[in-house]
């Protein structure tokens, strides 16, 4: 036991810093094999995230891709023993092996994962948790089999309207598990996998080996990992992680405000939203011509437009669509343009989905800082 | 309606062009990121979970530390009830709202991705 006098003369001892983290370098560098040039948000649990300048590619290979974990990654696994239970409000229940997921009729969805979280750095007032700047969110080839023709195999009872995942993350001390669930309309959706596959190969470890599932245009969250239950619920999953997390208010708060859990609902599609790869922030550019690059995604809806602002928001061009085009996943844009003069400039990019909405220039504070979608920016300097 | 700011926190420039050295070495233990004359009862309670990245890259308020303190101790944190008040103090005054954006690390890499 330390008394509080020892422990606020540790306190004034530190001042002047030897938290080398808080004055750490950027060119210190982690050794974390299979992922890439990712800013480090925590080493444990850990949570990666894609320097914007990743979101440069269709596809995100899996080294940039980010990677978001509420607690440990499960430390052992034995996948011979390992087995995908659905039960709850079923006729049959069931336990598969990931041999039979592999003989199940296998279906690709390519889809933007993007954090709920992303972007609650810029939060103003700041909220707590991992403090995401612009790339919690990457697009790769998800491959596995649907979770309809599990749940339809199992039969679900009239009773099923919601479906609860469960998986092998390691929780620590009295923290509630990482459980949440989604509606019976999405969870049966053609779309909606339990993902073996990657971009191609099996699932890394990080991004939930053997089995994840893929809600496609949805928060991160909803697409758990390393998932080894599924159960059939009459009713939205009662837990931490459903309720007050990943909640948005129903009405506009004041920032700072509390919110009554009565009046919020949880967060499900990913809002419209596009990010310019390049040039960077702070970049001192070469040439005044400047190709302006980016990627722009809106959940369960699809890109009809981006439009560019070379003079901080005042006039607006349309940037050109990558013919590249899947549902659920990011649009490439692009767009030309010459610097008239040397200088400052501050460059803006802004999406419209095939719902009609816009990104907007400021969204309204929500205490988790769930959801910010408010119109990219870099600021550049164009040489005389 | 609230507006956010949009200015980039921390330098988003590419510093880390290291290649792997030390492939098999964990990332900087909880020992040695908070090292110095923090209380060991601090880094005993709170560093037993998750490590101290996660606690120093917040700017919150007192009242948000309160909160934050108490979600920890709810979920499993063993503060002696006379050090919580302390240790909300303490990381109101080390990480307040005002203070500079932390600098995250970044993981190395061997090279450049462009294209596939
Ligand atoms: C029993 C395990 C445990 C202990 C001990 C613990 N934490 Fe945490 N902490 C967690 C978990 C789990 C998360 C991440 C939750 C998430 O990502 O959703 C977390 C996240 C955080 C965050 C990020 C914000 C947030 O709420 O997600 C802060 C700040 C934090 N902890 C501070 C502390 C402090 C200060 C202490 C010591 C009083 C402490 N923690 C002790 C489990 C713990």
């Amino acid at each position: 036991m330390i008394s509080r006098r020892e422990f606020l003369a540790g306190v004034s001892g530190s001042i002047g810093g030897v938290w080398p983290l808080l004055s750490r370098a950027a060119d210190e560098s982690v050794a974390l094999p299979g992922k890439e040039g990712m800013i480090v948000r925590s080493h444990r649990f850990l949570d990666l995230e894609m320097p914007v300048e990743y979101a440069n590619l269709f596809i995100t290979p899996v080294e940039h891709f980010f990677v978001r974990n509420h607690m440990h990654e499960p430390s052992t696994l034995d996948v011979s023993k390992w087995r995908l239970s659905i039960g709850g409000e079923v006729e049959k229940p069931l336990a598969l092996t990931l041999a039979e997921l592999l003989k199940m009729e296998q279906r690709t969805v390519t889809n933007t994962l993007e954090c709920a979280g992303n972007g609650r750095a810029f939060a103003v007032p700041h909220v707590p948790g991992v403090q995401w700047q612009k790339g919690a969110v990457g697009t790769a080839r998800f491959g596995g089999p649907r979770l309809r023709d599990l749940l339809e195999r199992a039969g679900v009872k009239p009773a099923g309207k919601h479906v609860m995942f469960g998986g092998l993350d390691e929780v620590p001390g009295k923290v509630p598990p990482f459980i949440r669930s989604i509606p019976i309309e999405k969870a049966i959706d053609g779309d909606t996998l339990v993902a073996l596959n990657m971009n191609g190969a099996r699932l890394t470890k990080h991004h939930g080996f053997p089995a994840r599932v893929v809600v496609p245009g949805w928060i991160g969250a909803a697409s758990c990992k390393w998932v080894t239950e599924i159960k059939v619920l009459d009713r939205e999953f009662d837990g931490n992680f459903m309720s007050p997390g990943y909640r948005m208010p129903n009405q506009p708060v004041q920032p700072g405000e509390a919110v009554n859990v009565a009046d919020t609902h949880p967060a499900t599609a990913l809002k419209v939203k596009s990010l310019i790869a390049s040039p960077s922030d702070g970049a001192s550019v070469k040439s005044r011509a400047i190709h302006i690059q980016g990627v722009a995604w809106a959940g369960e809806a699809d890109i009809e437009k981006v439009e560019v602002s070379t003079d901080s928001g005042t006039t607006w061009q349309p940037a050109q669509l990558s013919k590249n085009h899947s549902r659920y996943a990011w649009r490439r844009w692009s767009h030309f343009w010459k610097a008239p003069r040397g200088g400052d400039y501050t460059i803006l990019s802004r999406a419209t989905d095939s719902d009609g909405h816009t990104q907007p220039d400021s969204v309204p504070w929500n205490p988790s800082g769930y959801l910010i979608n408010v119109v990219d920016q870099v600021k550049i300097h164009v040489p005389v | 309606m609230f507006r956010y700011s949009l200015l980039l926190a921390g330098s988003l420039s590419f510093a880390c062009l290291a290649v792997f050295v030390c492939l098999a070495r964990p990332h900087a233990e909880s020992a040695d990121l908070l090292p110095g004359p923090v209380p060991a009862k601090f880094k005993t309670a709170c560093l037993e979970c998750h490590d101290a990245g996660i606690i120093v890259q917040q700017r919150l308020n007192k009242a948000a530390w309160t909160k934050e303190m108490d979600k920890m101790i709810k979920w499993g944190a063993v503060v002696d009830p006379g050090d919580r008040d302390v240790f909300i103090e303490y990381l109101t005054t080390k990480f307040p709202t005002d203070k500079e954006p932390y600098v995250a690390p970044r993981t190395a890499f061997k090279k450049m991705k462009h294209d596939r």
